[in-house]
């Protein structure tokens, strides 16, 4: 041992080999697959957003009479400003879409099932705390269609049965859209939702590495002596190939298509067209199709469904002989979500 | 289950939620560079429209093009909804299963803009057809055309020996803006007008006779006058009894707000000789502002609120149209609201306006009250809310008292002098009722028509050099040099042919106008005042004005 090493052991008693093997899971070898290793793309874009979502508040004022000008000097006067706005926003649809394929992945081979139940109902902590950093996010622009879509988010949650009003009232900081909004909205967006995923991240990579990662066993893999590589280097190297290969989308992205700006929001015009970001475009839908109270119960059943479908399921399985109707389950239901987001999408209003 | 036949499946429906991302994506992208101004917004023809749309794309895809970018397409106004007629209305004819008009007219336009409407129908545009029997129109008509067709007097090489149409001039140029009587074919060989339809309250012609005439093509659709359509100008007079035409500064098809805020819009017809408003305003430091500030205008903007959406520089339509933060925004479609002065007549007028928008031209103070329905002041302070966005009360009282000053310097010193110079030769028979057969009404009419328009219009809008060499210098130079010797020479001639007594009569009008003081020094001379100058000049440059300093 050199003699650093010897001092920073003296101070930080922590055995290397005890370290390397706390680090360095075994990996099943389906990881060697890249459409397997999505787990790992979510959080590189979280460390993404931390970054770019940094600077962009050195320079952001949560404050209706503020906010819009000050996301204006970010996008056309700050020094590329521009390109961290529209990263921070391209990797918040990214991240969304790698966690809905991770969950895709997770869901349609079984992985959430027993022992696996508590951390799917972390990875759906996940998701719900992606969105809605998605949805205060959007908000903060502080243009009429995020002014508008957050009154209209406020509306929908007051016709919650009982609840609704309260909801409403924590959203907005008052009975209605006011000079104290914003700054509820930024401080959930870069404090409390982030410090909650930090939370949930550590607690999802703390199970996996409890339970190891589920193995799945395909017919043309070799034989059982290799069915594990190291994390490091072997999935290190796959993640941070991924890592370099999302770093050139966003940046494409935000070159060809940079983050715009729509008009300053007017509370006393409304828009023609109220649209939310597309990751809400399938319950925007729904509302429309349902209406009111009854979308909004319904789509809370949906959302308890998810959390407790791994119990459901294997409730489902012990009474019937469809052992595979999660599949087809899940096969329409990603259909719907898919085809409601078109829908949604394409509708003019 | 196997465990590849579900890695298919994961793996189809991650790739079918990959394109419906992207595809997602691209709306959303199209859609937000939309609202950013980036692009022009996407546009789905109505129902009602999408069979004119499809067809009209291939015949005149400019018209559609134009269409898909205005703010009718992005709101869901098509073809039809402007053009569509009742079997009643003159002009309307069967169009693929539509009753449609060729002439749309701010009666349509007012069924859903009923306020700008009104606003414009009561303007002094949309009496710019009442030129049609004025002395303009005589000198299109008469002076530079011919009332009646003549016949050519040689032939042209590669033209047909056809009638010259003598009104080709007043066709093309003064109705092009003051707006002609739109006119259709008769089978009589004549033609049909709102004259002789004699509209209803609701446009629809009350003389059947009248419709009865209109020639029609075998399609069934009615054929318009030539010399009247197309025409645009700004007091058209329609076939339904409404007065002008809105696409006269809302351009057909995009109906651009945008281009009608800026001054090359007006310029159409606010510019030349007579009253070159757009060139004063481009001299102006209004105009000059707005020439370096334009991408700080904001002209995309919904409502263009002056103190709210743009403070850079003015326009046309800024002073005297658009709405600003003192008076809530609201937009006026008459732009004599804010206009205190008239400077169109050859004496001017202030616009103290009867409750028909007209200015009343009585003296008598007890008729002046009567009749007045808004004041020249209460227009000027409208004038002058829009000017404290940018200029403090007393910088703007002090420019309107330079500008009242100078407007009743031209009157006094030049215009009512001239108008009564030229009523004298008149009243003395000295010249004939007939305008422009005589050399002096020529000069006349340059003095106040143009010199003096420039004159009062440089004045109004801050342009030294048209208010100055263009317009009093040039005044002066009409006035002395070829307005008094005229009316001398004619007096001369009048008594060397007998007719003492008139040339007298001449003679002391113009004797006792250049008796006044102001005018005093053009036959008393005005040596002391030159002695002066000189004097002056010799201490600032050390020598006298006829050697000037190298």
């Amino acid at each position: 041992m050199t003699a650093i090493g010897r001092w920073l052991h003296d101070r930080l008693p922590v055995e290397p080999g005890a370290l390397r093997e706390l680090t360095n899971e075994p990996v099943p070898y389906h990881l060697k697959r890249w459409w397997f290793a999505l787990g790992g793309t979510p959080a590189y874009l979280f460390v993404v957003q931390i970054v770019t979502g940094i600077l962009l508040a050195f320079y952001y004022q949560p404050h209706p009479s503020t906010a819009y000008e000050s996301v204006r000097y970010i996008t056309e006067e700050a020094a590329f400003g521009w390109y961290l706005r529209s990263v921070h926003k391209w990797a918040a649809t990214l991240m969304i879409a790698a966690v809905v394929l991770h969950q895709t992945r997770v869901y349609f081979t079984g992985a959430y099932r027993k022992p696996r139940e508590v951390n799917w109902m972390v990875g759906m902590l996940l998701l719900v705390c992606t969105l809605m950093l998605g949805f205060t996010g959007y908000s903060l622009v502080f243009e009429q269609l995020s002014y508008w879509g957050a009154t209209v988010s406020a509306n929908i949650a007051d016709t919650i049965p009982v609840a609704g009003g309260f909801l409403k009232q924590m959203l907005l900081a008052g009975e209605a859209y006011n000079e104290r909004t914003l700054a509820r909205f930024f401080v959930l967006h870069a404090a409390v939702l982030p410090g909650f995923l930090v939370a949930l991240i550590a607690v999802h990579i703390a199970l996996v590495r409890l339970q190891g990662v589920t193995e799945l066993r395909f017919r043309n893999e070799p034989p059982d002596e290799n069915r594990k590589f190291p994390f490091i280097p072997d999935h290190l190297y796959t993640e941070l190939i991924i890592g370099l290969v999302l770093m050139v989308v966003l940046s494409a992205l935000a070159t060809l298509a940079p983050a715009t700006m729509g008009p300053l929001a007017d509370p006393r015009t409304t828009p023609e067209e109220i649209k939310p970001e597309w990751f809400f475009y399938v319950t925007f839908r729904w509302l429309k199709l349902m209406g009111g109270t009854a979308a909004v119960l319904s789509m809370g059943l949906v959302v308890f469904v998810m959390f407790a479908w791994p119990f459901i399921d294997a409730w489902f399985r012990r009474r019937t002989r469809l052992s595979e109707a999660s599949v087809w389950i899940g096969i329409a239901a990603t259909l719907l979500i898919i085809g409601m987001t078109i829908w949604e999408a394409v509708a003019p209003h | 289950m196997t465990l590849e036949t579900k890695r298919i499946v994961i793996g189809s429906l991650g790739a079918l939620f990959l394109i419906s991302l992207v595809f997602v994506q691209w709306l959303e992208t199209t859609r937000r560079a939309e609202e950013a101004g980036l692009r022009p917004a996407r546009v789905v023809a109505p129902a009602s429209s999408a069979a004119c749309v499809e067809c009209h794309q291939e015949t005149n895809p400019g018209i559609i093009d134009h269409w898909r970018g205005s703010t009718h397409a992005a709101k869901g106004v098509g073809c039809v909804e402007c053009h569509q007629a009742v079997a009643e209305d003159p002009d309307s004819h069967s169009h693929y299963g539509f009753h449609i008009a060729t002439v749309v007219t701010p009666r349509d336009c007012g069924a859903c803009h009923p306020h700008e409407a009104e606003e414009f129908a009561q303007s002094h545009h949309a009496a710019g057809g009442d030129i049609l029997a004025s002395l303009d129109n005589f000198l299109a008509e008469t002076v530079e055309g011919a009332a009646q067709p003549f016949d050519p007097h040689s032939p042209t090489p590669g033209r047909p020996m056809e009638p010259v149409n003598g009104l080709a001039s007043a066709f093309l140029g003064c109705q092009q803006c003051h707006g002609s009587k739109v006119a259709l074919r008769a089978t009589d060989g004549g033609t049909v007008t709102v004259d002789d339809l004699s509209p209803d309250e609701n446009g629809i012609p009350t003389n059947a006779e009248a419709l009865d005439r209109i020639l029609r093509n075998d399609d069934g659709r009615p054929l318009f006058d030539a010399g009247s359509w197309p025409n645009t100008g700004i007091g058209r007079l329609n076939l339904d009894g409404s007065r002008g035409s809105c696409s006269a500064c809302h351009s057909r098809h995009d109906f651009s707000p945008r281009r009608a805020r800026q001054p090359e819009n007006c310029g159409k017809c606010h510019l030349g000789p007579d009253h070159p408003q757009k060139e004063i305003f481009e001299e102006s430091k209004h105009g000059v502002a707005y020439r370096d500030l334009t991408d700080s205008m904001n002209l995309e903007a919904e409502n263009w609120v002056l103190g709210e959406d743009y403070s850079a520089a003015p326009t046309c339509a800024t002073c005297h149209m658009s709405g600003h933060s003192r008076n809530n925004g609201r937009v006026t479609h008459d732009p004599g609201e804010r206009i205190s002065w008239t400077n169109r007549p050859p004496v001017s007028l202030p616009m103290d306006t009867d409750a028909e928008h007209r200015v009343v031209t009585t003296a008598d103070p007890a008729e002046r009250r009567e009749q007045i329905a808004d004041t020249a002041e209460a227009k000027r302070t409208r004038m002058k809310e829009v000017c404290s966005h940018c200029h403090t009360p007393d910088y703007v009282n002090a420019f309107y008292r330079q500008y009242d000053d100078f407007v009743t310097l031209y009157n006094e010193k030049f215009a009512k002098p001239g108008q009564a110079i030229m009523a004298a030769l008149l009243d003395q028979g000295l010249r004939s009722p007939t305008q422009f057969d005589e050399e002096i009404e020529w000069t006349w009419f340059y003095l106040w028509h143009h010199e003096g328009r420039r004159a009062r219009h440089g004045a109004s809008m801050m342009a030294p050099d048209y208010a100055h060499w263009h317009g009093m210098f040039e005044v002066a130079e009409r006035f002395y040099m070829e307005l008094i010797p005229q009316a001398r020479e004619m007096a001369d001639h009048a008594a060397a042919a007998g007719r003492g007594t008139q040339a007298r009569a001449v003679r002391n009008v113009v004797d006792s106008i250049l008796a006044r003081p102001e005018h005093a020094w053009f036959e008393g001379g005005a040596e002391a005042e030159a002695t002066r100058i000189r004097d002056a000049m010799t201490r600032r440059y050390g020598r006298a004005p006829e050697a000037p300093p190298e």
